[in-house]
């Protein structure tokens, strides 16, 4: 059996399943301390003093650590604007501002948790709340309050698109369609909420034992913030449960590290934990980004698209952690993967106090899809022609020019990826009329599975509408806009005569992906050697070198291309008898370009993944209820390296997505959450999820990937919502700009279409 | 969160176990599922100094038949063992088809009948189909034993007539009459959670096909389960054509209900969803007791 290509069982799932795999949560050491976080619990404050001598004093505390005990105090993976600790103190201008329910006050470190936690208590910070931002429209009022005072306005970062001419773009459209989206905040809701433990080592370094997504970004926010080089501190990972980009940015790590340092400066020699409960979770790290966004697109009556203009602003929140990326993203996808040649685009990220907003599943990617393919959707629509024979004439092929004016890098599949959904689905081309839908659903009764529990709709039996829609996407692989994309592997064949053990260093993180499995894989593929050989020495900055994060749906590719090089290179050093062989690659991809500020021009990104994919729906018009009953995910992949871990991404994305466009409602009122526990903040569950998905795999070769493979793992996530507004519309006659589609915002929209239609 | 301290009771029968809450009174609450109360300790919304645990009282887990032809339900009877039953399926066939839509599988494997209806969500299904049923409800304590029309059992927001001492030990079920239809409907954002609202209905036609009773009692829009009244009244002595129903239904809807919004949906939609599935269960309670459905 060849590694590359087989659904081999992943390497951790006995250990998961039988509950053996550690997770940080999991870890005891002896003699250790406990940790629990004063959260501000405010949206807008400045501190002006803080007494902890009452919790100093409570039972079991060892210390109690502020803004004071902080060396340098800021962090933040594209901008250090967030205090470690906020409170005065410090040196950092600004610190002593609390600016989100979440931002971190003081840290009581004691004997057990529970008299950490009552020891918080005692803490008494004199606050003096300020003006709250609550919505990007208030932040960009001119005369908003500003949420960091030193800067002029609210606005973190904008970007431009303008390519041809818009306003003659306009003029030469037959038919225009307008509309105003809305996208809501979204929780990762991993399954693991953040912990950690960290100590002080017999050298002297810093050893921090977490979950993250990217051991050395986190050593190198830690040793910012302790003023230490990089070579104190340790960060290790263990057993991740899940990420989606919500561990992109620090959580534990730096209150982890500073605790176990402090400690040891004043001669406590004791490992510190700390495990956040979910609510502390939902509140402690960021979410998705809302967005609002203003579209007018234009078409010729033949259904070329002649003109898109979109207005974007995404809510950054507090702080700026990964916005202006995912803003770069939203940037270039709200118009498309489409060639439109005159294309006006105005990006905004906004600081507002809500919890910040950052790296989710997709990165801008499913906010600017919903944008841009809402409007094909309704362009289709007003064109009285089919939605994927305008896509065609439109698309994004081998060869196009990106809106940035640079050209798609090679192996564009999206014309494939949609012709093999329209044919999955039922489409016919005509060599007349081009595409032709299939005849309209016929009504249905979903309830046909006895096993299947049946859901609130299937216990209304009412009328019940069924509808169909399809969206496509595409999306960068690896890093973007001139960031400097790396991934070092190091292969070691010990053995004499024949290969006996392989070991590969790589930092890269497994969040629940299976990503150390393919490593493997793709190892024992370029040796030739079985699959038990391999030992993977992963996620430890005291044992590999920097790989960059598992996120951007780069790991296979980025991972792929150093481990396979690094064990081409250590084949030949045994072939040449060394004994052991270690081969070592650097994978540096080929660059990209920041966007031009006016114009936007660049070379945005090394590579694309690309998806489509068709649902249909059942609404019961008279409650609302959406249940999303059949997906078709096409899926181009490049090369599937372990199959069955690519359903697994394609199936969870869906679920995943179903939940942002479906029943999951982040609920903030004046910056404070609504929803932060898992009873109000409604993730879909299995009974939730459509059980009919149809994941269909395409293999074009990515001419950069290891074995042809693109990443693939955010797509699926990114076309869905879009797909299941189309299909309600065509289900109950309506269209809706806004997400989530609970079933008060359906009805609503069915009974009151004079305040929700939006297009001309 | 972890709960606060308790002391543990694990009575081994009915005595004992009234016996301990004759003691302890309001420092005590009976443990029934612990699907509700665990949960609200872990919280901290629950702190009782005291837990008597039912699960090893024996004598309170049985289904079996009344001497008028309905059923007896002991007050610890899971409510998976509600689902599943025979006996329940033949004379209470309402319980059963609403049982899916309580919780989730796991959930009714240790919740009980009992403990669902001494808890008093007033969103919880039980309540409403026991008091749309016509159920009785007996409640014991070292004091003695009272009877209880499951209608005057519920007082508000999870609350209860019980006393601190008293148990609520067996709900009685009466016989179906003839010509009576049934039934049960919701909606909820997601499946297993508490509905957003649920109407439950039992109608009884005369031999001349008018309502000899009818029964709608809704969850999710009032203190506790709601009995709408003057949709009954609309309906009683009358034939339930489509019209009526419509018209008692919405009667319902802008009269008996009073729904609060919430961050799940608004009082408006409420009122609304009152009006749509009051129609759809009598509308369905009407067609079974025609014989026109099963
Ligand atoms: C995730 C989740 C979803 C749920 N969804 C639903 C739902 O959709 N619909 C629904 O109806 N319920 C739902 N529930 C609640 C579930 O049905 C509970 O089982 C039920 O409400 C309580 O039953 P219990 O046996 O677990 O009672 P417990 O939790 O043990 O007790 C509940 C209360 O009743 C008291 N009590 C229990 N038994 C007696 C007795 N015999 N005499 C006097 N007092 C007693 C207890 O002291 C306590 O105050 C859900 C629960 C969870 C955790």
């Amino acid at each position: 059996m060849r590694a590359v290509g087989s659904s081999i069982p992943r390497l951790d799932a006995w250990q998961k399943v039988t509950g053996e795999a550690p997770f940080p949560g999991d870890i005891y050491l002896p003699d250790m301390l406990h940790m629990k976080v004063l959260f501000a619990g405010r949206p807008h404050a400045r501190i002006r003093h803080i007494d902890v001598s009452r919790a100093e004093q409570a039972p079991g505390v060892v210390a109690v650590l502020t803004a004071r005990d902080v060396p340098v105090n800021e962090y933040g993976l594209i901008l250090p604007d967030q205090p470690v600790l906020c409170g005065p103190g410090s040196a950092k201008e600004g610190a002593d501002v609390v600016r989100f329910v979440g931002d971190q006050v003081a840290l009581v470190i004691a004997e057990s948790e529970a008299q950490a936690e009552a020891a918080l208590a005692l803490i008494d910070v004199d606050y003096e709340d300020l003006p709250v931002v609550a919505s990007v429209e208030e932040a960009l009022r001119p005369d908003a309050p500003r949420v960091h005072a030193h800067r002029e306005s609210n606005l973190l970062h904008a970007y431009r698109i303008r390519r041809g001419d818009i306003e003659r773009g306009f003029e030469a459209a037959d038919v225009i369609v307008e509309a105003t989206f809305r996208t809501g905040f979204q929780e990762h809701a991993y399954l693991q909420p953040e912990a950690g433990v960290s100590y002080v080592d017999e050298d002297g370094r810093i050893v921090v034992i977490t979950a993250g997504q990217w051991v050395h970004e986190d050593r190198q926010q830690i040793a910012h913030a302790l003023a230490l080089p990089e070579d104190r501190i340790v960060v290790r990972y263990v057993g991740i449960g899940g990420a989606f980009g919500g561990r992109e940015d620090m959580s534990v790590q730096i209150i982890l590290a500073l605790a176990a340092w402090r400690l040891h400066q004043r001669g406590i020699r004791r490992p510190v934990k700390i495990v956040w409960s979910r609510e502390e979770s939902i509140i402690g790290h960021h979410k998705r980004h809302a967005m609002v966004a203003r579209a007018r697109w234009g078409a010729t009556r033949d259904g070329r698209v002649v003109a898109a203009q979109v207005d974007l602003v995404l809510d950054a929140g507090a702080y700026a952690y990964t916005s202006t990326k995912v803003l770069g993203n939203a940037t270039l996808t709200c118009v498309g993967p489409y060639e439109i040649p005159n294309v006006w685009v105005d990006a905004r990220a906004v600081y507002t106090n809500n919890i910040p907003g950052g790296a989710f599943r997709g990165f801008g990617a499913p906010q600017g899809h919903f944008v841009a393919e809402n409007m094909m959707n309704r362009l289709a629509e007003a064109l009285g022609m089919d939605p994927v024979e305008l896509r065609e004439r439109n698309i994004l092929r081998e060869g196009s020019i990106l809106p940035t004016q640079a050209p798609v890098p090679p192996g564009c599949s999206m014309p494939e990826v949609l012709t093999r959904l329209a044919e999955e689905a039922g489409w016919r081309r005509d060599p007349e009329k081009g595409w032709q839908a299939p005849p309209p659903l016929p009504p249905g009764d979903p309830c046909q599975d006895p096993e299947r529990p049946c859901t609130s709709l299937e216990a209304t039996p009412g009328p019940r509408l069924r509808g169909r829609g399809l969206a496509i996407a595409y999306k960068n692989v690896g890093f973007s806009f001139g960031f400097v994309d790396e991934c070092h592997a190091t292969v070691e064949l010990h053995g004499d005569a024949a290969i006996e053990r392989v070991v590969v260093r790589h930092a890269g993180a497994d969040v629940g992906q299976g990503a150390h499995t393919v490593m493997a894989q793709m190892a024992a593929e370029v040796l030739g050697v079985p699959l038990d050989k391999i030992e993977l020495v992963v996620s430890d900055t005291a044992k590999t070198e920097n790989s960059g994060s598992a996120s951007a749906s780069r790991m296979t590719f980025m991972a792929g291309n150093a481990i396979q090089r690094a064990a081409q290179e250590a084949l030949r050093l045994w072939h040449e008898e060394e004994r052991p062989a270690v081969g070592h690659f650097r994978y540096i991809p080929r660059p990209t370009t920041p966007y031009d500020p006016e114009t936007g021009r660049s070379d945005p990104n090394i590579t694309y993944g690309y998806v489509g994919q068709y649902v249909e729906v059942e609404v019961d018009p008279e409650t609302g209820h959406v249940a999303l009953t059949r997906v078709i995910s096409v899926n181009d992949v490049g090369k599937a390296i372990n199959p069955q871990l690519i359903e697994g991404q394609i199936e969870g994305a869906v679920s995943q997505a179903f939940g942002w466009a479906v029943t999951e409602d982040f609920r903030v009122v004046e910056g404070r959450p609504l929803t932060d526990r898992l009873s109000t903040y409604l993730i879909p569950t299995i009974w939730d999820s459509p059980l009919n998905i149809q994941s269909v795999i395409l293999e074009i070769p990515d001419p950069q990937g290891p074995f042809g493979a693109r990443g693939m793992a955010e797509m699926p996530f990114i076309p869905l919502a879009a797909a299941i507004v189309a299909a309600v519309r065509d289900a109950i006659g309506v269209w809706i700009d806004e997400l989530p589609l609970t079933p008060e915002r359906v009805w609503r929209a069915l009974h009151r279409p004079a305040e929700r239609e939006g297009g001309t | 969160m972890k709960p606060a301290p308790f002391k543990y009771l694990a009575p081994r029968s009915l005595d004992e176990a009234l016996a301990h809450l004759a003691e302890h009174g309001y420092d005590a609450k009976p443990l029934a599922g612990g699907q509700s109360l665990v949960p609200a300790m872990n919280f901290r919304l629950a702190a009782p100094a005291v837990l008597v645990d039912l699960n090893r009282v024996k004598e309170l887990f049985y289904i079996r038949s009344g001497d008028d032809g309905g059923l007896r339900i002991g007050a610890m009877t899971r409510q998976a063992r509600l689902e599943r039953d025979a006996l329940i399926a033949e004379r209470a066939p309402l319980i059963k088809e609403t049982m899916p839509y309580v919780a989730h599988p796991q959930i009714r494997n240790r919740g009980t009948y009992g403990g669902s209806l001494a808890h008093a969500d007033p969103a919880a299904e039980l309540p409403a189909v026991t008091i749309a049923l016509g159920g009785r409800l007996r409640v014991q304590s070292q004091r003695g034993e009272r009877w209880v029309p499951a209608e005057e059992f519920f007082v508000g927001l999870f609350t209860t007539v019980l006393e601190p001492d008293e148990l609520l030990v067996e709900i009685a079920l009466p016989p179906l009459p003839p010509r009576t239809g049934w039934a049960f409907t919701e909606v909820s954002r997601r499946h297993g959670d508490f509905a957003l609202v649920g109407a439950a209905a039992v109608v009884t036609l005369d031999e001349a096909g008018k309502c000899a009773d009818v029964r709608l009692v809704y969850t999710g829009v009032g203190e506790g389960p709601v009995v709408a009244r003057e949709a009954m009244a609309l309906l009683r002595g009358e034939e339930p054509t489509e019209e009526a129903i419509r018209e008692a239904a919405h009667k319902a809807a802008q009269v008996d209900v009073s729904p609060i919004g919430d961050i799940h949906a608004s009082a408006d939609f409420r009122r609304h969803l009152a009006d749509v599935l009051g129609r759809r269960a009598l509308t369905q309670a009407v067609a079974r007791a025609r014989g026109q459905a099963s």
